[in-house]
């Protein structure tokens, strides 16, 4: 893309996105929900909300704080205090993550809890990810280049975006390690554990194969390990080999929630890795095959504990931070994830929500997303102006960040590093 | 099986039942420990070797431990060392007790030692040192059964079928199953254990790294045929028993392991089926006993043993004869559940009865059928009535060090290995097996042979006689006879060893321009020439010395071209008419902040373009970092480079004055690797562009998932999975390609034709652009290697675009472009010598909707 703003289709994508963007003003408000939005997980309330909070309105009237699944984080409640043992007004309350808990340098903190997930250049448009990089610029806080590459639009961001690594080693350079303060290797995604990454034939367009050096209009399969790591100990050397590129850089491994988790979790540690992301199950868009999604793996809200006891137990969970990811959608969400005993959270889907995702699940395909968000389609990715983008989920984790210290301030907290693994303070509704 | 075989196998698999009891599959739903990767070194030598030697391997290695699990096992020991006989060493079991807790030792004698065997002698290991947590105290008891015991066993376990030998050794395995089970239970007591119970043959480990273990029971003076040395790397839990390091035995066999297994659970049922319950819970002892279980109750002959544990599979087996086949089969169809699912590699040393004299002890290195972990064996081979040694390693480099080691406290070794090279699992080719045996006579006299599965075996073509004199290169002695290459190449044939030093010493006399000098010596390293009397792997050890001497000159020549370097030195400018600096590596880490590639680092951001790294040994990520657009860099590496080397460089020039290790040149984007050598696992995965060429051969997996238009010249073959999964556009519209050549070089340093240029059976898997170019004139690769590739038509402009890099690898290699186009004797026409191979168009790669072809 030359120019993210131009818009050589200005005419044809006009009248469809003002129709769009009025329907985000309209349908929180209408009497009623509107026909066939959303799923069990994601309800249409949660999507109506999302809306509204991605314009900064707080979203009353509707049911913002679970989904209906049945389980997950929906079986999961919140113990509010009684109002005399809250967190009074006029105190505040802290919301910030430390990212580096080793002695070593440099430290990065950022003043909410959560960045934004792994989202590769073909799994969505150029414009998505300059949407998300400006936020997470705004907010002081990050987002992941996914592994399709780095493009050249988001280095004035690069402060605010993670390089990842994938299996495919698409678009990785030494460039766009060194330039990064983070460097994320993914082992594995939630939804789809030990299947690998695709990128169906329709996506690969031109420009998408240009970045990623392929051939045009053929399915990218990304492998499934590291061909190159296939036990800790190769693992540690992938590790020190990103720190030779980038000394200053720190390492996020993200893995899915196999049942051994916790050994995973703690060769990780050993290797160097700074922050562990835990993606569950529960996420995913609908490129990822139906039969993996929730069918693979153990569900997060069993892996974070575990992950986390055993942490303690080995004496080193104060020198790791864990993320949990994988269907958190709400403030609520994470409150819980982190009361499971994450540090923090990372987010995908509802970023998409922000921008119009309706959660139709027509992902794979290159102009499948009828709100121009998972595709690369020349004009259809135009439907979705950056800066507007941008806005968009500002305002959601603004209201995601009020939210928050909300839940904390009910639940007598100050900070919300005072949550970690307070159990104690969930209950099951069944 | 014959049937009386069956009879005992299942004889003593009945008996133990009674001591094992009913095992409960839920017993093994869990491991203790995660097993991560390991590092490990194996040493078989036909003259007995001190431990020592293997210290600097071990240490060269830390990076593949975690300091939580050191071992090493031992066979073909030295009878002096214990204050035994040599009769004792062979005749008795060496029972090696590990007290965790010393109050234990009464209770164990009492119950398993004292009522059960004549005790010869006791040798009890001081420990030296300190170590936390502390190492157990080993206790080693040369035992026989006593007779009434063993009467007893006899009558009690129904065991009236077996040999003499044979019932001894049941008896002194079920009686160390129940030792370990009242006083050391993975999970709860933990006082004592067996570490090992074989004749000739010791185990000792303890928590903490590979080498500790030499140090603090004292092995580096201890001596022996065979030696293994491993570093551990699980991880699970803070508390940490040494019974869960490696070794593990069966009874006559010690093993350990790089890998972890998928199916832990399931080859813990396969062993309860044959009423054998695990005591450490780990994937090695599972391992261990698989192979006491299949070797020694089953009497299986190694090869049978090895194709239980790593199968034969796809189109390897449809290669393998009819007989093997029919044999393979039923093997599988047995035995499969109890085959380990790796990533895994074993080593194994094992002490057997060979008549009435010594015992045979052997190395034998088994890899998995996928080629997960790394592995390298080597062979230094002694002319008859000399010593010969071979190994099996984690990394070449492990095996160099052992080398150097030993080289410079015995005259009769030397620097280089003979042979090197990689097995490829599950094949019908090698096996993916290697075994070292030691064979000794009476006289005390020993043979090394080396052996594939299939039992062929491995030796150099020509023994000429290695030089085993001090090397001698001065810089005033002598006097070139010419310092072209052109010339010494061709007189090297007819020179001596005495010949070649004064040569060498008078090209060093420091009349000659130093970068002429090293350029020189860098040639003769590189290229496969006739060395005539001498042996190449001598010659080698000579120049190593020559580049030593030419390293101090360097140093101490303020007049020379090149800036030294070393470690705790000043980083140094770039000064005219200094442009070059050489880097001394000795010293380094291999990672971290203090690494070499972080010092080369500082010497490119210091201005340095030019720089000759020597003295490497085993240090990781050479030439990474540099960044994007460095095509005025040129970084020479001498010595045993690592893992990662000239990954992801842009624009670089790397040329390896040697092999190269594993992962060499990921993701990189432009440049050119030359490696001087073999290259190992997933060279170039992920690259992007660039030129390599390799005037070996390439591990598995090379190439895999590379993108944009990475241009490589393989001369040697590849062991399995080329380009799978490549992505490299049209290779005549500026997309990528692999050139494999099938070629090597015989003893003299003359070209020759592989058998076949690619014995794998996937080739080009899944790939969806890009091309290879196969050095195929007998046809000898079939459609079936290729899993979505085909075959093509090879057309003039293909030609065109492989001609300049074969001319580039004349220049690099001296492999003449008019040999490769040779075919029986006579020239041939390229289109007819190469072979081209395009993506067939695999459906699963091709877009679903018809829309984006308007």
């Amino acid at each position: 893309m030359t120019n993210p703003g131009s818009d050589p289709f200005a005419g044809r994508t006009h009248k469809h996105t003002e129709w769009l963007r009025s329907g985000f003003q309209y349908w929180p408000r209408a009497d009623g929900p509107p026909p066939a939005l959303g799923d069990r997980r994601w309800t249409s309330d949660l999507i109506l909300a999302n809306w509204m909070q991605s314009e900064g309105v707080h979203p009353s009237g509707l049911e913002h704080r679970r989904g209906d699944s049945g389980g997950g984080f929906d079986a999961l409640e919140l113990k509010v205090l009684p109002q005399r043992d809250w967190v009074p007004e006029t105190e505040e309350i802290d919301t910030t993550l430390q990212l580096n808990r080793r002695t070593s340098e440099p430290r990065i903190e950022i003043p909410i809890p959560w960045y934004g997930a792994g989202m590769s250049y073909g799994s969505v448009s150029e414009q998505i990810m300059l949407a998300r990089a400006m936020a997470a610029e705004r907010w002081n806080t990050f987002t992941s280049t996914g592994e399709g590459g780095y493009p050249d639009s988001l280095i004035p961001y690069q402060r605010h975006v993670i390089t990842q690594i994938a299996t495919g080693l698409f678009g990785v350079r030494e460039e766009t390690i060194q330039r990064t303060r983070i460097v994320e290797f993914k082992y594995a995604q939630g939804a789809k554990p030990g299947l690998g990454g695709h990128l169906l034939g329709d996506k690969t367009t031109l420009p998408v194969a240009r970045m990623r050096e392929s051939p045009p209009w053929v399915s990218l399969f990304s492998p499934f390990p590291f061909h190159s790591v296939y036990s800790v100990e190769d693992h540690r050397k992938h590790v020190d080999w990103i720190k030779t590129v980038n000394p200053a850089a720190l390492v996020v491994v993200k893995v899915s929630t196999p049942t051994d988790i916790d050994m995973v979790a703690v060769g990780s540690y050993y290797a160097g890795a700074n922050i562990l992301q835990i993606d569950g199950s529960y996420g995913g868009t609908g490129a990822a095959p139906e039969i993996a999604k929730k069918n693979i793996a153990m569900p997060v809200e069993f892996a974070i504990p575990k992950v986390h006891r055993y942490l303690q137990e080995e004496g080193v969970r104060d020198e790791i931070v864990v993320l949990a990811s994988g269907g958190l959608r709400t403030a609520h969400d994470m409150a819980k994830a982190i009361a499971l005993g994450a540090d923090g959270a990372v987010l995908g889907t509802a970023e998409l929500v922000a921008l119009g995702c309706t959660r139709c699940g027509n992902c794979e395909r290159g102009r499948g997303c009828p709100f121009g968000l998972t595709t690369t389609d020349p004009e259809l990715s135009l439907l979705v102006d950056p800066s507007w983008g941008a806005e968009r989920i500002s305002n959601l984790y603004g209201s995601m960040k009020s939210e928050l210290e909300d839940i904390l301030r009910k639940l007598g907290l100050s900070k919300v590093t005072e949550l970690r693994g307070r159990t104690d303070l969930l209950r099951y509704i069944r | 099986m014959s049937k009386s075989r069956t009879a005992i196998a299942r004889q003593i698999i009945r008996a133990r039942k009674q001591t094992v009891g009913l095992i409960d599959p839920r017993e093994f739903t869990r491991k203790a420990a995660a097993e991560g990767g390991c590092g490990v070194i194996g040493i078989a030598s036909s003259m007995q070797i001190e431990g020592r030697h293997l210290l600097q391997s071990l240490m060269q290695m830390r990076n593949r431990g975690n300091g939580k699990g050191g071992g090493a096992a031992l066979a073909g020991l030295e009878p002096v060392a214990f204050g035994v006989d040599s009769s004792t060493l062979s005749e008795d079991y060496l029972i090696a007790v590990a007290y965790l807790d010393l109050a234990a030792r009464p209770d164990v004698e009492r119950q398993f030692i004292i009522p059960k065997f004549e005790i010869d002698h006791t040798h009890e290991f001081p420990l030296r040192g300190e170590l936390e947590p502390r190492p157990p105290k080993v206790v080693a008891y040369f035992a026989r059964p006593k007779s009434g015991a063993l009467a007893e066993f006899k009558k009690t376990s129904g065991l009236s079928g077996l040999g003499a030998e044979e019932l001894e050794d049941e008896f002194v395995y079920q009686n160390s199953y129940k030792l370990n089970r009242s006083f050391y239970a993975a999970l709860g007591d933990t006082r004592a254990f067996v570490l090992s119970h074989g004749k000739d043959l010791l185990v000792l480990k303890l928590v903490g790294f590979g080498d500790d273990v030499f140090r603090v029971y004292g092995l580096e003076d201890m001596k022996a045929h065979i030696w293994i040395g491993h570093h551990r790397y699980p991880t699970k839990g803070r508390v940490w028993h040494p019974g869960g390091a490696h070794p593990f035995v069966g009874l006559n066999e010690a093993l350990v392991h790089n890998g972890d297994f998928a199916n832990y659970t399931s080859v813990c049922s396969y062993l309860a089926q044959h009423n054998i319950r695990p005591q450490f819970l780990t994937d090695t002892e599972v391992s261990a006993l698989v192979f006491d279980l299949h070797h020694r109750t089953f009497g299986y002959p190694l090869e049978y043993v090895i194709e239980t544990l790593a199968p034969t599979t796809e189109r390897d087996f449809a290669m393998l004869p009819e007989e093997k086949r029919r044999t393979y089969g039923q093997l599988q169809a047995s035995h499969i559940h109890g085959s380990p699912d790796g990533p895994w590699f074993f080593l194994l040393a094992q002490s057997l009865r060979n008549g009435a004299g010594p015992r045979e002890v052997r190395l034998i290195g088994i890899t998995d059928t996928s080629m997960l972990r790394p592995q390298v064996f080597a062979l230094q081979q002694g002319e008859a009535g000399q010593p010969s040694i071979g190994f099996a390693a984690s990394e070449k480099q492990a095996i160099d060090a052992a080398l150097q080691s030993l080289s410079e406290s015995d005259g009769r070794f030397w620097t280089h290995p003979d042979l090197i090279w990689n097995a490829r699992g599950g094949s019908h080719t090698d096996g993916g097996a290697f075994q070292f045996k030691v064979m000794r006579g009476p006289d005390g006299q020993a043979e090394l042979h080396c052996r594939d599965k299939f039992g062929r075996q491995i030796e150099i073509e020509e023994v000429s006689t290695p030089y085993r004199g001090e090397i001698r290169i001065s810089r005033a002695a002598g006097s070139a006879q010419d310092d072209r290459f052109d010339q010494v190449r061709d007189d090297l044939h007819s020179w001596s060893y005495a010949d070649l030093q004064g040569n060498l010493s008078g090209l060093l006399n420091g009349e000659h321009n130093r970068r002429d000098q090293l350029t020189l010596i860098g040639l003769l390293l590189d290229r496969r020439v006739d060395t005539g009397q001498m042996r190449r792997s001598s010659v080698l050890s000579i120049l190593d010395q020559a580049l030593a001497t030419w390293i101090q000159a360097v140093k101490e020549d303020a007049n020379s071209q090149f800036t030294y370097h070393a470690h705790g030195l000043a980083l140094p400018e770039p000064s005219e008419p200094r442009p070059a600096v050489v880097l001394d590596a000795t010293g380094f880490p291999a990672q971290g902040p203090h690494s070499l590639a972080l010092e080369m680092g500082s010497l490119v951001d210091r201005g340095f373009r030019d720089i000759v790294v020597m003295n490497v040994r085993g240090q990781r990520f050479i030439a990474n970092g540099l960044g994007a657009d460095t095509g005025d860099i040129r970084i020479d590496v001498f010595g045993s480079s690592g893992d990662y080397l000239a990954s992801g460089i842009d624009g670089a020039q790397v040329i390896v004055h040697g092999s190269g290790q594993d992962q060499l040149a990921q993701i990189m984007k432009n440049g050119k690797l030359v490696v001087h050598g073999d290259v190992g696992q997933t060279f170039m995965y992920g690259a992007k562009g660039g030129e390599a060429y390799v005037l070996g051969h390439a591990a598995g997996r090379p190439l895999i998932n590379a993108v944009g238009n990475p241009r490589v010249v393989i001369n040697g073959s590849c062991l399995d999975y080329l380009a799978e999964s490549f992505m490299a556009g049209d290779p005549l519209a500026d997309g990528g390609f692999v050139v494999l050549n099938g070629i090597s070089f015989d003893g003299r340093g003359r070209l020759i034709d592989l058998e076949t240029p690619y014995p794998g059976g996937n080739l080009f898997s899944l790939a969806s652009g890009g091309a290879i170019f196969l050095r195929d004139p007998n046809r000898a690769v079939g459609a079936d290697q290729l899993n979505g590739g085909e075959f093509s038509e090879m057309s003039s402009d293909h030609w065109e675009l492989v001609r300049p890099l074969l001319e580039e690898n004349e220049r690099l290699f001296g492999i003449p472009v008019s040999r490769l186009l040779t075919h029986e004797g006579g020239p041939a026409a390229p289109e007819f010598v190469y072979r081209l191979i395009i993506p067939a168009g695999h459906e699963a790669l091709q877009p679903e909707q018809a829309w984006i072809r308007h």
